[in-house]
């Protein structure tokens, strides 16, 4: 399989009025098509600043960051745009689905900014809404849906335009975990189908599912392995 | 095409949210609705009395220079001590030099008046006793119910016929027909040969009696009456001598109308040492009615403009107010692919949207307030013109994009990851 990620001595810096912090320090590393993903990791060790570049919603400091062969490390933000339109997944630990659209206008906002016939925009997102089991709830609000069937919508949203890569940042931090075992199963269902995944998290249960763990500190690649009890889990 | 569906789907988004706050876009626009319907009322109003003024001026006979003498300001009780007779207005020597130097004159009538009594049997009325010449029937556009105007016959036999307004007739004859009755006009008789509609108002409110007018041909006024005018007033009389008391010239066109008003102007003034005389040009009375209008125009959407500006900063307000409490959702469509662009876009859409409907809902009250004030008092004149609802509706367009230009340019600077974490 292709690498679909790579990044060469990425650094990001933060500079702050009297300091500078280093969030990531020469990081280096390749993410195939259709990995399945941990990064875990001490609070502060630069786990969502990496997840952040890889989703080009901030850019490297220093570096190269290729995505699917394309040098994304200088470009522009209507580029940046396009690329998260097209290329990225995103799915959040509170969920961030905008309150006043219903479920399905939610699930269409990516497809929304790529131009999107009205009609087939609604027609992929009630498919969508259905992949993830909630084609009963396509007109309620997020307001009306427990946590976890939240999630379920974000996750909807993060695969209606067919993304490379789905990223999730804690997706699991705000549900409990019965809740976090039905969108762990989501994933690896996902994950099966073919996808790209890279999920963040404090939590091993998670880390448990995927197949490769990196472990960031200080903003270094502390470790990079297989995960073989992952094998079992499927 | 993607562009295309992309302003359709923005516009529904920007009414959708706007739905979402119904009452707070109500109140916001409500400055602008006030705002777009007030200045197209008070247009109308302008307009509707503006083109009344202007029918009246029409009737003077747009392609007439009416020159009338007037008593010059500064005389007036010094004569009434002496005895000898005050000179002022128009003379035959102005007549013929401007019937001699203005070019493309049709047709133009000489005007003597005096005031004089009337009699029949017992009645004794004063009237304006108006001397002129067949022609003014043109050129005045003299409207009779019975008889006929004076004629050239009349003229060239001195023939002592008069023509009688309506009101006079009534007051002598009553019921009878006052066709081809004498009256006496002083000690002189004169035979009516027809009875006018209306006063023309080239002759108009000029009169001490102002209905009670007789018409008798020049010559014959002059011949009979002389050209002094005796003023009667407590304990002394004064004599006034007038040799013309009104000029009537009707011109080709509208430029011989402009022009031989100029060249009237600067024959009098440099004849006449005071101002005992006026020049009147309906056409150019028009004209300066139609400035004032516009003038008028331009103050009120002055004014709108004002209130717009005021009704633009609700709206900034507001739309800052929608973007702060809207980060999150700015920062997660940014992550989900719009690009700033799409956010300014999505955001000074809903500011001309509100701002839009604002304007449309103010068209439809101004344009229906007008009508009800017309019914409620039928003197009030309106006329709305529909080429001047554009102009605030523009205005109200513009207001949305400037009032929403700082807002969404706010909302589109917002860094995605801060906005993503914007509680
Ligand atoms: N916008 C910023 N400005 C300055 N410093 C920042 C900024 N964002 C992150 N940092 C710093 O960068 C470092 C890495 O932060 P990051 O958010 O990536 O940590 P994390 O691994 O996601 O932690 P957590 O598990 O608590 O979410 C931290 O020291 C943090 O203080
Ligand atoms: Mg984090």
């Amino acid at each position: 399989m292709s690498d679909i990620v790579r990044l060469e001595e990425l650094w990001k810096i933060y500079r702050l009025a009297t300091t500078t912090v280093p969030a990531l320090r020469s990081v280096s590393l390749t993410i195939r098509q259709g990995e399945y993903i941990t990064i875990m990791g001490k609070s502060g060790s630069g786990k969502s600043t990496m997840l952040n570049i890889l989703g080009c919603l901030d850019r490297p400091t220093h570096g190269k960051y290729f995505i699917g062969g394309q040098d994304v490390s200088a470009l522009t933000d209507n580029e940046l745009s396009d690329v998260r339109n097209n290329k990225i997944g995103f799915v959040f630990q509170s969920f961030n689905l905008v309150q006043q659209l219903t479920i399905l206008e939610n699930i269409e906002v990516p497809l929304f900014y790529q131009g999107m016939p009205r009609s087939s925009r609604r027609e992929r997102s009630r498919h969508m809404a259905e992949l993830v089991g909630l084609g009963d709830r396509a007109s309620h609000r997020p307001r009306e849906l427990s946590g976890g069937q939240q999630q379920r919508v974000a996750i909807a949203r993060a695969l209606a335009n067919d993304p490379l890569i789905i990223l999730a940042d804690e997706p699991t931090g705000n549900l409990d975990s019965s809740t976090t075992q039905d969108i762990l199963d989501l994933f690896d269902e996902l994950h099966a189908g073919g996808k790209t995944i890279i999920i963040v998290t404090h939590e091993k249960d998670v880390a448990a599912h995927t197949e490769r763990i990196i472990v960031l500190a200080d903003g270094l690649v502390k470790s990079d392995a297989r995960n073989e009890s992952a094998g079992t889990r499927l | 095409m993607k562009a295309i569906h992309k302003v359709d789907d923005i516009v529904r988004l920007g009414m959708h949210s706007l739905w979402v706050h119904a009452m707070r876009s109500a109140l916001t626009a409500l400055g602008i609705i006030i705002a777009v319907c007030s200045v197209i009322v008070m247009m109308a109003i302008n307009e509707g009395t503006g083109k009344e003024a202007q029918r009246a001026l029409r009737a003077l006979g747009s392609d007439n220079i009416i020159i009338d003498s007037v008593k010059p300001p500064n005389t007036g009780d010094a004569s009434s001590s002496s005895h000898t007779a005050l000179n002022y207005g128009l003379t035959n020597i102005d007549v013929a030099r401007m019937r001699g130097c203005i070019p493309g004159i049709i047709r133009c009538s000489v005007t003597h008046r005096t005031q004089q009594y009337a009699h029949l049997g017992t009645v004794n009325l004063p009237v304006s006793l108006i001397a002129t010449e067949p022609v003014f029937e043109q050129i005045a556009r003299v409207k009779l119910t019975t008889g006929r105007f004076i004629s050239h016959s009349d003229v060239l036999r001195r023939k002592p016929h008069c023509v009688i307004t309506q009101e006079l007739a009534r007051k002598l004859f009553i019921f009878h027909d006052p066709l081809n009755k004498t009256i006496r006009i002083g000690n002189e008789p004169f035979v009516v040969v027809g009875v006018l509609r209306e006063m023309p108002l080239a002759l108009g409110g000029q009169g001490d009696s102002a209905g009670n007018v007789v018409i008798v041909p020049y010559e014959v006024d002059i011949r009979r009456f002389g050209e002094y005018t005796i003023t009667q007033s407590t304990g002394s009389r004064s004599f006034e001598r007038v040799e013309v008391s009104q000029f009537i010239l009707q011109m080709a066109d509208e430029q011989a109308v402009l022009d031989g008003a100029d060249i009237a102007r600067a024959l009098l003034i440099r004849e006449h040492e005071q101002q005992d005389y006026r020049v009147t040009v309906p056409r150019e009375l028009i004209e300066q009615k139609k400035r004032q209008q516009r003038l008028w125009n331009i103050m009120f959407l002055s004014i709108a403009s004002i209130s717009l500006v005021v009704g633009g900063i609700g709206i900034m307000n507001i739309m800052l107010a929608s973007v702060t409490e809207r980060t999150r959702e700015i920062g997660i469509r940014r992550a989900l692919g719009a690009k700033r662009r799409d956010i300014v876009v999505q955001f000074l859409v809903e500011a001309v949207t509100l701002t839009t409907a604002g304007g449309i809902l103010g068209i439809g009250i101004g344009v229906l307030l007008p009508q009800l004030l017309e019914h409620i008092n039928s003197e009030i004149k309106t006329e709305v013109v529909p080429a001047l609802l554009l102009l605030p509706l523009s205005m109200a367009v513009g207001v949305g994009l400037i009032a929403g230009l700082y807002p969404a340019f706010r909302a589109a600077r917002l860094d995605p990851i801060t906005a993503l974490r914007h509680e």
